[in-house]
């Protein structure tokens, strides 16, 4: 079925009406759709429910859900809450409490999971609402969110990036980076270079030092997770490799100067809504790379795909479906930004970060890189390219300012025009009626 | 108007025949004219109609002119700018209204500008018959074609502003009063009030004509008017003005008229107390003020109401807008038909047969007349041709004309910048005009957060930086023009760019060898 599924996605792909067919912009490959750049950022750290619980046609938990703090009695149990002001803390994500919250698919040992956390075991089942993501829940309106996006694998943040870019968690499944790095597994970088397409890793506080050689403890570590390209031998020793990981200031300089490449992967730093760090920082942040882009000549042609490494301990209360050896992680959000994107879509489709390495290798010709991506659901149905490019918008942080209703600048319009009438008959009947005084000729 | 009576030698103005002073107009025998009588009206409006059309768009709106031009395209239903800028603020909307009328079958800002210009227009033709009521037919020709020609008209009215149509129906209540002094017929009052109250629907500021006529009626013993025909005159006058209080309740906007009003009068003032006696007089033609004061010191003996309805009328003005703390180009304006008039009848008076004595010298009066028409002219027509096609310049004066380079630049962000995206400017007169032009939500840097200190329906911006590190504002523009009137705004402007990683992205020069405006994307 899923190979059914992926052969009806290069049908799609390849059945591109004339009228939106893609002109190269980039050295190499020709994209087979108009989208010229794709652009895809990776958040960490919250669920699906976490973020859109309430969205309208999204698949959200049912309102009888309550959700047992043990595993061995129904009550007491814990209803999801808006979170509001409380206090955050990092939730328990590691695999066991993954496996602990999904109970065997029940998925009601979320509360369970994170028994002993203090302050997390209740905020697991914690969201967030329109009020706390004003920008996220008005882009979901004027694009495309995906209600069945599942993290890539139940493991952790470096397992998920590792997949990003390469279709499989290789190594690091459960594990931290090996101390020889990530040897030779390809990534979506090695396909883009031998089919000679541009592209680079862009990387908020990038710090180019930070690298597998210092070890899994040395300062910026999490560089490493977020950066896979900097656990790879060839990617830091090769200069011409390396001189594509860049800071993500590289990303603004490249959409003003017209360089920004075919595919660019894009990991924050400190916006990357991991809790306890703040959300509207993260959100600011995708904000300005959303709004960039669009201000840029390149927004015609482009994707701007984000998502979330890990549900990061948080309530979701969809199961994940099996999917090869490493299985899916619980859903995450995840959006598409682009002129071809369907407006207000909720796309129900099954996917993963895969699915954007999918994305990536059907519109610029590339072989897989492993099973899960050459399996996964492409991103096609999120997109419209039989319609013409929407012109760039940027989408506001808060709800739109109301209008001026119609009726009352009528009755404006009557009464002007009513009293305008009635003076200028006045006038007229007092110099149609009063005759000018008799002229008096003189001699 | 003269008669044909051959001038005096001694004195350069013709004495004005004494049954012409006071009672019904009177009209001279004269030999059939060589061009027909209705040929000197049309010859005039197609002078004025040729000032105040040819290039009308060449330059874009100004921040006035924008406001205008959005309530009227709020009133024809145009939703982009509806949602940009309030249709109800403290003005009224008569003019406005007649705009959206337009405005519904095709929007341009040459067609705004039309509109405004045909008010010019029909002002000409109104001050003729003001001048023809008072003192003939000549003087109507002559106070018309100054009319026609006059800088500070044809300036006013080739903008899309209130002040122009105001003056419009002001000077048609100038012509009907003068019908009601000359027939002391209370027909005539009514209608002047009718006149009056669209002139105050236009524009608020017409209500101080009121006193005008007021002071007029105190001023000439000899006009007696009957209690019945006051209070149906102010009744009339007060039911042609309700559309305006109840279209402030309508739109909620009671309480900024309130604020409107207390900032006008507490605010500091924009301008010295001399502005006006700077700015007018060229305005109204050097020659033109020459004329009306001369000539009202050469035929003091001839002082009828007719002068002291003239004076009133344009000493009201005067008083009033020299003492009101917020001092505009265009508010004077009203007393434009009244000076013409005036002049007029100076002019009017000049001999064009025999011979004048200067001293010993005896000077054909025909030539003496021509210089001074010649005059008159040049100190008209220039500066009104200069108006029409402006030189390059980096500052301007507010409501002196289009602001060059702003719709250009306002489009190009149409054209290149998101939808949605927000803009801060200098100040708000280019915020107002980038608004416009752009459709994109524009600030003003300079925009006080203190009510005290701002126009009401200016939105300030308390924290730019807050704006900026959210990324609620992606674009910075600055303007010369804003920049000459506040440097210390201007430094902030370019601060903020620089801090916030701005790229100039446009640069609008307008003529100029330095840019006018430059338009900057920031990002946090």
């Amino acid at each position: 079925m899923v190979a059914g599924l992926a052969c009806g996605v290069v049908v799609a792909l390849t059945s591109v009406p004339a009228g939106a067919s893609a002109a190269p912009s980039v050295a190499g490959s020709s994209p087979r759709t108009p989208i010229q750049h794709v652009v895809t950022l990776m958040q960490e750290n919250h669920s699906f429910d976490n973020y859109f619980d309430g969205y309208p046609g999204t698949d959200g938990p049912a309102k009888s859900t309550c959700v047992p703090v043990d595993l061995l009695a129904a009550k007491p149990c814990v209803k999801p809450f808006v979170i509001g002001n409380r206090p955050l803390t990092s939730l328990n994500h590691d695999r066991a409490a993954l496996e602990t919250a999904h109970n065997g698919g029940a998925m009601n040992g979320f509360v369970a999971a994170q028994r002993g956390r203090l302050g997390a075991s209740n905020l697991t089942m914690g969201h967030y609402q329109r009020s706390d993501l004003p920008y996220y829940w008005n882009l979901a309106g004027q694009y495309v969110l995906f209600d069945r996006f599942f993290s890539s694998s139940p493991g952790t943040s470096a397992a998920n990036h590792l997949f990003w870019v390469s279709g499989t968690a290789g190594p690091l499944a459960g594990e931290s980076v090996p101390a020889a790095g990530l040897g030779d597994l390809p990534t979506i970088f090695d396909r883009l270079q031998a089919a000679g397409v541009s592209w680079k890793f862009y990387v908020q506080n990038y710090d180019p030092r930070a690298t597998y050689r210092r070890g899994p403890h040395a300062e910026r570590s999490a560089q490493i997770a977020r950066v896979p390209l900097l656990a790879y031998t060839r990617y830091i020793d090769d200069p011409e490799l390396f001189s594509h990981i860049v800071p993500v200031s590289q990303y603004f300089e490249d959409l003003q100067h017209g360089t920004l490449p075919a595919v660019s992967y894009i990991v924050p730093s400190g916006s990357s809504e991991r809790p306890p760090s703040s959300i509207a920082s993260g959100q600011r942040f995708v904000r300005s790379l959303v709004d960039g882009l669009a201000a840029s000549p390149e927004w015609s042609t482009s994707a701007f795909i984000w998502s979330y490494d890990t549900s990061g301990g948080w309530y979701d209360h969809v199961p994940p479906p099996q999917v090869g050896q490493d299985g899916y992680g619980f859903r995450v959000p995840a959006l598409l930004v682009s002129p071809y994107a369907r407006k207000g879509f909720v796309d129900h489709r099954q996917l993963d970060s895969t699915s954007i390495l999918r994305f990536i290798e059907d519109n610029w010709s590339l072989p897989p890189l492993a099973a899960r991506d050459a399996n996964a659901s492409s991103l096609t149905s999120a997109f419209d390219f039989a319609a013409a490019a929407r012109p760039a918008a940027l989408v506001p942080a808060d709800r739109p300012i109301a209008t001026v209703t119609r009726a009352r600048t009528n009755v404006v319009l009557v009464l002007y025009g009513a009293l305008l009438v009635i003076a200028l008959a006045l006038i007229g009947f007092v110099i149609a009626r009063m005759r000018p005084p008799k002229e008096i000729v003189l001699p | 108007m003269s008669t044909s009576t051959e001038p005096s030698a001694r004195s350069l103005l013709a004495p004005l025949d004494p049954a012409r002073t006071e009672g019904p107009s009177v009209v001279a025998t004269e030999p059939r004219p060589r061009i027909p009588a209705w040929a000197w009206p049309l010859g005039i409006a197609l002078v004025a109609t040729l000032l105040r059309v040819w290039a009308l768009d060449r330059v874009g709106f100004n921040s006035d002119e924008v406001v205008y031009s959005s309530q009227a395209a709020g009133l024809a239903n145009k939703a982009d700018l509806s949602r940009l800028f309030p249709v109800f603020r403290a003005h009224p909307l008569l003019f406005q209204s007649l705009l959206s009328i337009v405005y519904r079958i095709h929007m341009s800002d040459f067609l705004g500008r039309l509109v405004s210009a045909c008010f010019g227009i029909g002002t000409v033709m109104a001050g003729y018959f003001a001048g023809r009521s008072l003192y003939g037919r000549k003087v109507g020709l002559v106070a018309a074609a100054i009319l026609a020609a006059m800088p500070y008209a044809v300036i006013v009215n080739r903008q899309v502003m209130l002040d122009g149509p105001m003056v419009f129906f002001a000077t048609v209540a100038l012509a009907l009063t003068a019908r009601f002094g000359v027939t002391h017929r209370p027909q005539w009052l009514y209608a002047a009030s009718a006149a009056l109250g669209l002139t105050v629907l236009t524009k608020e500021t017409g209500i101080i004509l009121v006193i005008a006529i007021y002071a007029f009626v105190v001023l000439t013993p000899g006009l007696v008017i009957r209690l019945r025909d006051v209070v149906v005159s102010l009744a009339i006058l007060f039911v042609v003005m309700l559309p305006f209080p109840l279209a402030v309740l309508l739109g909620n906007r009671a309480k900024t008229g309130e604020q409107y009003l207390i900032w006008q009068m507490l605010r500091r003032p924009n301008h010295a107390m001399d502005f006006y006696l700077i700015q007018i007089p060229p305005a109204l033609g050097f020659g033109v003020v020459a004329a009306a004061i001369v000539g009202f010191w050469f035929l003091r003996r001839e002082r009828s109401w007719r002068e002291t309805l003239l004076l009133c009328w344009i000493a009201v003005p005067i008083v009033f807008f020299s003492l009101w703390p917020v001092k505009g180009y265009a508010y004077l304006l009203p007393i434009a038909p009244p000076v013409a008039v005036l002049a007029a009848r100076a002019l009017a008076r000049l001999p064009v047969r025999g011979v004048v004595r200067a001293g010993r010298r005896r000077i054909p009066a025909l030539l003496l007349t021509g210089i001074v028409a010649v005059a008159v002219a040049a100190t008209l027509l220039v500066p009104s041709w200069r108006a029409i096609d402006p030189p390059a310049g980096t500052s301007l004066l507010a409501g002196a004309g289009g602001i060059p380079g702003g719709r250009e630049a306002g489009r190009w962000m149409a054209e290149h910048v998101p939808e949605g995206a927000q803009v801060l400017t200098l100040g708000p007169s280019m915020a107002n005009i980038v608004q416009y032009f752009s459709l994109r939500k524009a600030y003003g840097l300079s925009v006080s957060s203190n009510e005290l200190h701002r126009n009401p329906v200016y939105e300030p911006v308390p924290n730019p930086d807050r704006l900026l590190r959210q990324g609620d504002l992606q674009y910075l523009v600055w303007d010369s023009y804003s920049a000459s009137r506040s440097s210390v705004f201007s430094a902030k402007l370019r601060d903020l760019a620089a801090r916030f990683h701005g790229t100039v992205v446009h640069r609008e020069y307008a003529g100029n060898r330095h840019p006018v405006i430059v338009v900057y994307q920031v990002r946090p």
